[in-house]
């Protein structure tokens, strides 16, 4: 328990000292928050004119597809939020110029550091947005689910989170061999993507490929499908499954990486 | 200046055997035909950084390692804080193995290196201690009285509330220090500390060692290129090269081994003549009234008497040769 209040006070201290760099420089701070709303709106605008023309997709409704929507971008803005940016970016980029050395001599866990070190806060501003777009699309579904099916959403966005994480993770530590990984990076961001899309419209092997294979279902589908009391609970199993699985791959993958860390000259 | 070391019956802080480091990397030709050819068929190298050291490090004791570009002093310092992880060998430091980088091992420890800098870019260094008092778990008390000791000892009072952007590249630098010590380490790693100061600021981080190796037990170890933090900070110096000790022991050991030559610095008060004195040893002259001449130790006296006799002078100096020429000669007999 005491450990875990220290990485509670820890995690509060890296908000605030993240804030508090993204604010010194007045101009930045300001264009950064008009950026983030104008990166909300236009998201938006596209999903209305889309379908304000098509009223479904696949097996999907409008108004299912507005929570698949809001569930992927929360799930999106809280990886953003917190470890993605720095794993994808950051840690590369320490890892090339050695800068990882100052991080491994502190005695917390250098996961856990490497993950959140720097969180953008500025993205709440366009999260909150997305927790009202959750509460408008189930007010259009007329809040028709159980207080179970509200549980299996919250643990499977937690889920979503952990394979997100996981995958996120292991293409980070290819860095320590290869000392960039940012491409890779970028193939995640475009993969994860198709996350925000019913993956029902996919046929055949493309189907199959994204629900099992690189199970992006796992992402928004299944939890949005928990709560519309739709989802198959052998996929579910799946899903917590794979996101274990991953993580275990993931955090051994990362400690043979650390083990291959060579830093750099002084 | 070498402090007087007594540190033998000090309890051992570092233990490393047979260590070592090996790299590998893909060569790549110049150019984008290189980069390209690089891609498919690339050159593997393998670098032995580090071979078969064997080290101890006593507590209370301040080591100097020294060494040309790319002997494996860095490396070595890394393995031992438990950044790097060896490839061969076996190290202790305060109990603990340190690439499995223990919580309570990484709370007795600090790296401090020379050309990074790990204070927050944009705020002040307080932030930064802030930061340090909750992932050493520095209890309230011990945090502001070591932190009042060190920010007064450092001499940085007045730029606590300055953003490190802001600050020269000595006051960043001797702010690190203090962050890197507010957990009071019992090993102290410092990767070229004076690296990239003006005169000014290297004498005050010196200064500041110096008073940190006397006012704790710790063992501190650095690796330096200036001779002067060797000198004036350091017990006992290490030499590194092509990965392997060249000499292990305190500087006046290294001079009774390797000094072949001593100097002596003459300051004339009348005309001299150049040709009788370089008969003597070797001659270097300084300027009209200042020469210094090199000449085998067990000659120094009786050339000294001669030079008094036979000489208008004002003063004359007997000195040890200068370090850096000393370890140029152990660097040289070890490539031979």
């Amino acid at each position: 328990m005491k450990a875990l209040g220290r990485y509670v006070t820890l995690f509060v201290l890296l908000c605030r000292v993240s804030l508090m760099r993204q604010m010194a420089y007045r101009p930045h701070f300001f264009l950064m928050i008009f950026g983030k709303v104008i990166r909300m709106v236009l998201l938006l605008l596209f999903f209305q004119a889309v379908f304000f023309k098509v009223e479904a997709l696949g097996q999907w409704t409008f108004d299912q597809v507005l929570l698949l929507f809001a569930t992927f971008h929360m799930v999106d803005y809280l990886m953003s939020i917190t470890f993605q940016r720095n794993l994808s970016y950051h840690l590369p980029a320490l890892i090339q110029n050695g800068n990882l050395d100052s991080r491994m001599i502190l005695p917390v866990n250098l996961l856990f550091l490497s993950s959140l070190e720097s969180i953008d806060m500025m993205d709440l501003v366009s999260f909150i947005p997305c927790l009202g777009l959750l509460a408008y699309a189930l007010y259009r579904l007329g809040f028709a689910f159980t207080g179970l099916q509200a549980l299996m959403y919250g643990l499977l966005l937690m889920n979503a989170l952990m394979f997100l994480f996981a995958v996120v993770l292991i293409i980070a530590t290819i860095s320590f061999w290869t000392t960039q990984s940012a491409g890779l990076g970028r193939i995640f961001d475009d993969l994860t993507r198709i996350g925000r899309y019913p993956l029902d419209i996919f046929e055949g092997f493309w189907k199959f490929l994204f629900i099992y294979v690189l199970p992006l279902a796992l992402i928004a589908q299944a939890p949005s499908q928990a709560l519309l009391g739709s989802l198959d609970p052998g996929f579910a199993l799946y899903a917590f499954g794979c996101s274990t699985l991953l993580v275990v791959l993931a955090v051994g993958f990362w400690k043979m990486g650390l083990r291959a860390y060579s830093s750099t000259s002084s | 200046m070498s402090r007087p070391c007594n540190t033998s019956e000090a309890p051992l802080a570092v233990t490393a055997r047979h260590l070592s480091k090996t790299y590998w990397f893909y060569e790549k030709e110049p150019g984008l035909s290189g980069a390209v050819k690089a891609l498919f068929k690339g050159r593997k190298t393998v670098v032995r950084a580090v071979q078969d050291i064997d080290f101890r490090l006593h507590t209370g004791e301040v080591v100097g390692f020294i060494g040309p570009n790319g002997a494996g002093k860095t490396t070595t310092l890394k393995m031992l804080a438990g950044i790097l992880f060896p490839s061969g060998g076996t190290l202790d430091v305060l109990g603990h193995i340190p690439h499995r980088r223990e919580k309570e091992f990484l709370k007795k420890i600090a790296f401090v290196a020379g050309q990074r800098n790990r204070l927050f870019w944009d705020l002040p260094a307080e932030e930064y201690f802030q930061f340090c008092k909750i992932v050493y778990e520095i209890p309230d008390e011990h945090y502001f009285a070591a932190k009042t000791r060190l920010v007064e000892m450092a001499g940085i009072g007045d730029t606590l509330a300055v953003p490190q952007r802001k600050l020269s590249a000595g006051q960043r630098k001797r702010c690190e220090l203090v962050a890197a010590l507010l957990h009071d380490p019992r090993v102290i790693f410092l990767d070229e500390p004076t690296n990239a100061l003006d005169l000014v600021n290297a004498r005050k981080l010196r200064e500041f060692i110096r008073a940190k190796a006397k006012a704790g037990n710790h063992g501190i170890i650095l690796t330096s290129h200036n001779m002067a933090d060797i000198g004036e900070v350091c017990d006992r110096i290490v030499i590194i090269n092509a990965g392997q000790i060249a000499f292990d022991g305190s500087l006046s050991s290294m001079y009774r081994r390797f000094a072949t030559k001593k100097q002596i610095k003459i300051l004339f008060n009348g005309p001299w003549s150049r040709d009788l004195v370089a008969r003597l040893g070797e001659l270097t002259i300084v300027d009209p009234h200042e020469a210094v001449l090199e000449v085998e130790p067990a000659e120094t006296a009786r050339v000294a008497a001669h030079i008094c006799s036979n000489f208008p002078i004002r003063d004359i100096t007997i000195i040890e040769a200068p370090i850096e020429r000393i370890i140029e000669a152990i660097y040289a007999q070890r490539q031979k």
